[in-house]
């Protein structure tokens, strides 16, 4: 059984594209294609709207919240070709850069785990995908990736920091040599994962198993397995899980999670990576969890409007 | 099951789902096609309109099908952590469940099974307190819809300990044929009807053989093996009718020397096994003989202490459950049950006293279970039917210690007990102070709970310093080293966002970030320069070796030290000091005029402080400062500064020429 414990009213003029709550869940970031980007907080069960940031000139399609260790920092990107990250400084929530190298829509953005730094992934349907790195002082560097997928991509999501090697503390002031990867969905139906060498982000897999526009991908976090776990969703109505088991990344295996019958648009992981929550075009959220003998089994359905408790089956046949 | 988010509007909309830390974010959304603007990844108009096709989702216009609803639905599964009443289940529990693990290991065999037994007594005692703490709730409650809450948790609480008690009986104390029959005795006595109030209702009036519920009382005593208390009321009816007098001196004859295998009884089992034969042909004979022909109601209890189970089942109202049923039956047919046998018993009673009315519930299958001795069957039935996973973690982690459960590999490689303790500490952590249980419940997983608490903790929200100090003494004692940081990070960030320096400073120390160090220092170095004093003078002083975090906290410990050495007068040291700052290149660039300026009052005191040599170094200092600015920027230097470097290298001089004379002349002349 699940409760509404809160119903906040946004008041957004126009159809919500996103809402995310902050690290603690103390705030609600929501975005609109009325273009406003509001945040409200709601404690206890309460809802105090604390800033209505305007700034975009077209829907606002996702937004993101950084580490709190860099602050209250909140990252928007939309229609209008613009990337928007906004701080709040001494009470008030203000657009601390405006990154506009994209020539068209972009669509996602992932702010890269708190260990790299303050960096944030913008995905484009310029087929584009750039990488913004906070420098210092207000400044921000910027690396892009032309041509990452043909015709646009959907989706970025960071894989979990993970030490390579020996787990021994590096002297304080040093920073461990992370190998930084992230995963990337687009309207060429593949998911490729990227890492960067030398400064350089290269293509390091491509993931073909779609056959048509993938529209999220999500990776799954790290509970301290050397599998790597990604989740992808599509035009095409499948949802597949791909799993790596080596440490050097070089073989991705997908297996099916379900066939939908409509369009997929949403995957994200719980924090512990045990259940997958996907939203279909099916006006439902089913909740996913791995079983005994790795497959996967919906354990609730989330939806609105007429809808009974049904008894529960375990593990729901995966339709081809 | 499916769950139902209210509030909706039912046209063709779609769910946007994202997780919360300890919730779900759902609201409405069109993922596809929406008025005018294609959706997110659409780039050329033509394929909008064949998307438009494949999802769906209508066609063009704002407000088609009806206006979004502009909410954002937090939804939270149920738990029963945020029932304040159940708070003593879960604290004391833990208690419990500390003590559980760490106990003796090496205990074995009886005692280690007291111990165990004691244990699961204690749970059921928690269990039933707060039953009791619940009623009282509900008695109390003003509102109809809180007291209705409230009694369906008693309900809920009542089935746990009833399943938590044959668990027991079956499982910990893994009670032997002849003892086993005697504890499920007692556990119908306490759990299956309530028969006081109509006992009292009878004992209380003045003719108790008289009442209507006269028999039903001797009925249900007998039913539970209650042989004292039915004679007792049995007698009451004896003297009330003198004519039935024969019929009952036989009936409590025959009551009276029921064999009974009680605690303490040195008697085998077969001897008891004998005897009770013996007794049961008696009964046997008295009934065919038509005794208690004329006496419906003592026929009857005969016919009971018989075994027949028709005349039992007879009395189903009065039993109200097939488990009671299965109880009276083995007193009265099969005493010396084995614990393998029950499961025939309890299937056949059940189909019995079902009889194809009513099917049966989630808790018959969990009981039956249990019968069954099918302990996975019994978890798992558990899991489903109720809403907490506290029931199943602690029942499972003590059969786990009661090395009743194999090793049941689910898909993460970890084993059924921890699987479920970790799903139950997980839900402690969304609560704002029970995520402090959750700690010691994933200390003791060993493959997962430490992951488990590394992400769980992170998002324990920092709201105040204590619970931050907390949070921190929790990783470090865990030796969590990016957690430790990380808060001490977000601390820092917290503090300088609120101009709360010294707290910053503190906490980015800790973080042991010097970048961070470094801007705070900056951030303190600005400050005097405004308002020529320093803040948190206590930190500072007391940096001692962390000042070597970053060269700008470094230098800003120095520096602070140079000021105390001129507050105490200390003038050649903090001459010394100050001339260091600038040559070992500790002081930044950007303060050097300052510093030149701090040595202005050196310069002028009336004893010589800076030697010839030092004098020289200060003015090359000087220079070089100078020099390094371009024309443009001396140009745009105002009066100020110019009138500072004039001064200063006035000062420089004199002191130049004093010092020139001091040290060239000799002591004493």
């Amino acid at each position: 059984q699940v409760s509404v414990i809160n119903t906040v009213d946004t008041s957004h003029e126009d159809m919500i594209h996103d809402a995310q709550m902050d690290y603690y869940g103390t705030r609600l970031a929501t975005c609109s294609s009325d273009r406003s980007v509001k945040i409200f907080d709601v404690r206890n069960g309460g809802q105090i709207l604390i800033a209505d940031l305007r700034g975009h000139e077209g829907p606002v399609w996702q937004v993101a919240w950084a580490h709190p260790m860099y602050g209250n920092i909140l990252a928007s990107c939309s229609y209008d070709r613009k990337v928007i990250i906004w701080k709040e400084e001494s009470g008030t929530w203000e657009k601390t850069y405006e990154y506009t190298g994209h020539d068209s829509s972009v669509n996602s953005v992932c702010w890269a785990p708190h260990d790299y730094g303050l960096i944030l992934a913008c995905g484009s349907s310029d087929g584009a995908i750039s990488l913004l790195s906070y420098t210092g002082d207000g400044q921000w560097e910027v690396k892009k990736i032309s041509n990452a997928h043909t015709i646009g991509c959907n989706a970025v999501s960071w894989a979990p920091a993970v030490v390579p090697g020996s787990l021994i503390e590096q002297p304080s002031g040093q920073k461990p040599n992370y190998i930084k990867r992230f995963a990337s969905g687009g309207c060429d139906n593949l998911v490729k994962i990227w890492k960067e060498e030398d400064g350089q982000w290269k293509e390091e897999q491509k993931l073909e198993a779609h056959s048509d526009w993938v529209r999220d991908v999500a990776w799954a976090p790290s509970i301290g397995l050397p599998t790597s776990t990604i989740a992808s969703c599509s035009q095409d109505g499948r949802v597949f899980i791909w799993t790596c088991d080596d440490a050097s990344g070089n073989s991705w295996s997908p297996k099916l999670l379900h066939k939908f019958n409509d369009v997929v648009w949403h995957v994200s992981w719980s924090i512990t990576a045990n259940i997958l929550a996907v939203s279909g075009g099916d006006n439902k959220v089913t909740l996913w969890k791995e079983s005994v003998d790795g497959l996967w089994a919906c354990i609730s359905d989330v939806n609105k409007g007429q809808g009974g408790v049904s008894a529960v089956t375990e593990g729901q046949q995966n339709e081809q | 099951p499916s769950q139902v988010v209210p509030g909706a509007d039912p046209s063709a909309r779609q769910l946007c789902f994202a997780w919360g830390p300890a919730e779900v974010l759902v609201c409405e959304t069109l993922f596809g096609r929406r008025g005018g603007y294609p959706s997110r990844g659409e780039a050329a108009p033509a394929r909008e309109l064949l998307r438009g096709v494949l999802t769906g989702s209508g066609v063009t216009g704002t407000g088609e099908g009806g206006p979004s609803s502009s909410c954002v639905f937090v939804v939270r599964k149920d738990q029963d952590i945020y029932i304040q009443t159940l708070r003593k289940l879960f604290n004391e529990s833990h208690g419990i469940f500390i003590g559980l693990q760490r106990s003796e290991e090496e205990l074995a065999g009886k005692s280690r099974k007291a111990q165990l037994v004691q244990v699961s007594k204690n749970y059921r005692s928690v269990i039933r307190a707060c039953m009791e703490d619940m009623h009282q709730a509900t008695i109390s409650a003003q509102d109809p819809a809180l007291r209705s809450q409230y009694s369906t948790q008693v309900s809920i609480l009542s089935a746990m300990e009833l399943i938590w008690n044959l668990c027991e009986i079956l499982f910990v104390e893994a009670a032997a044929a002849g003892p086993l029959l005697l504890r499920l005795l007692d556990w119908v006595r306490l759990h299956v009807c309530d028969v006081d109030n109509m006992v009292q209702e009878v004992l209380s009036s003045d003719s108790p053989p008289k009442h209507e519920l006269f028999w039903n009382v001797v009925d249900i005593f007998v039913l539970q093996g209650r042989m004292d208390e039915a004679r007792h009321l049995l007698s009451k009816e004896a003297s009330a009718d003198p004519t039935s007098m024969n019929m009952y001196k036989i009936l409590d004859d025959l009551m009276k020397k029921m064999p009974v295998l009680s605690v303490g009884n040195t008697q085998t089992l077969t001897e008891m096994e004998l005897k009770w034969q013996h007794w049961h042909e008696e009964c046997q004979r008295y009934l065919q003989n038509g005794t208690f022909a004329s006496n419906s109601h003592m026929e009857s209890i005969c016919k009971i202490l018989l075994g027949d189970e028709d005349a039992i089942l007879e009395k189903k109202e009065l039993m109200t459950t097939w488990y009671h049923f299965l109880v009276t039956r083995l007193l009265y047919s099969h005493p010396t049950v084995k614990p393998m046998e029950l499961r025939f018993y309890a299937q056949a009673c059940m189909d019995l006293f079902l009889g194809g009315e009513s099917s049966p519930e989630p808790l018959d299958m969990i009981l039956m279970a249990a019968f069954e001795f099918e302990i996975h069957q019994v978890i798992k039935e558990c899991s489903i039917a109720l809403s907490n996973w506290w029931f199943v973690a602690h029942l499972t982690d003590l059969l786990d210690h009661c090395k009743l459960l194999q090793s049941h590999n689910l898909y993460f490689g970890s084993n059924m007990r921890e699987f479920l303790l970790l799903e139950y500490a997980s839900g402690l952590f969304s609560h704002h102070s029970l995520w402090q249980l959750g700690v010691d419940y994933f200390d003791h997983c060993p493959q997962y709970g430490r992951v488990y608490l590394e992400l769980h903790i992170e998002r324990v929200p920092l709201t105040t310093e204590q619970k931050a100090l907390k949070v921190l003494r929790i990783c470090e004692q865990r030796q969590m080293q990016e957690q430790v940081r990380s808060i001490c990070k977000i601390m820092a960030m917290k503090a300088l966002r609120n101009n709360r320096l010294g707290s910053a400073l503190s906490w980015s120390i800790r973080a042991k970030d010097a970048a961070f160090a470094t801007l705070i220092s900056d951030r303190f170095l600005k400050d005097y320069c405004e308002r020529g004093c320093f803040s948190d003078l206590d930190l500072i002083d007391n940096l001692g070796p962390s000042m070597l975090l970053s060269d700008r906290l470094t230098f800003l410990g120095k520096y602070r030290e140079f000021h105390r050495l001129y507050g105490e007068k200390r003038f050649s040291e903090a001459a010394r000091l100050l001339l260091m700052l600038m040559t070992a290149h500790i002081a930044p660039c950007s303060f050097w005029m300052t510093l030149l300026t701090d040595a202005l009052p050196l310069l002028e005191q009336k004893e010589v402080v800076f030697s010839a040599e030092q004098t020289y170094e200060l003015m090359r200092c000087l220079e070089d400062l100078t020099a390094g600015k371009s024309e443009q920027q001396k140009f745009q230097d105002d009066d100020v500064e110019n009138i500072k470097v004039e001064m200063l290298r006035l000062a420089l001089a004199r002191n130049l020429a004093r010092v020139i004379v001091k040290e060239g002349t000799l002591e004493g002349s």
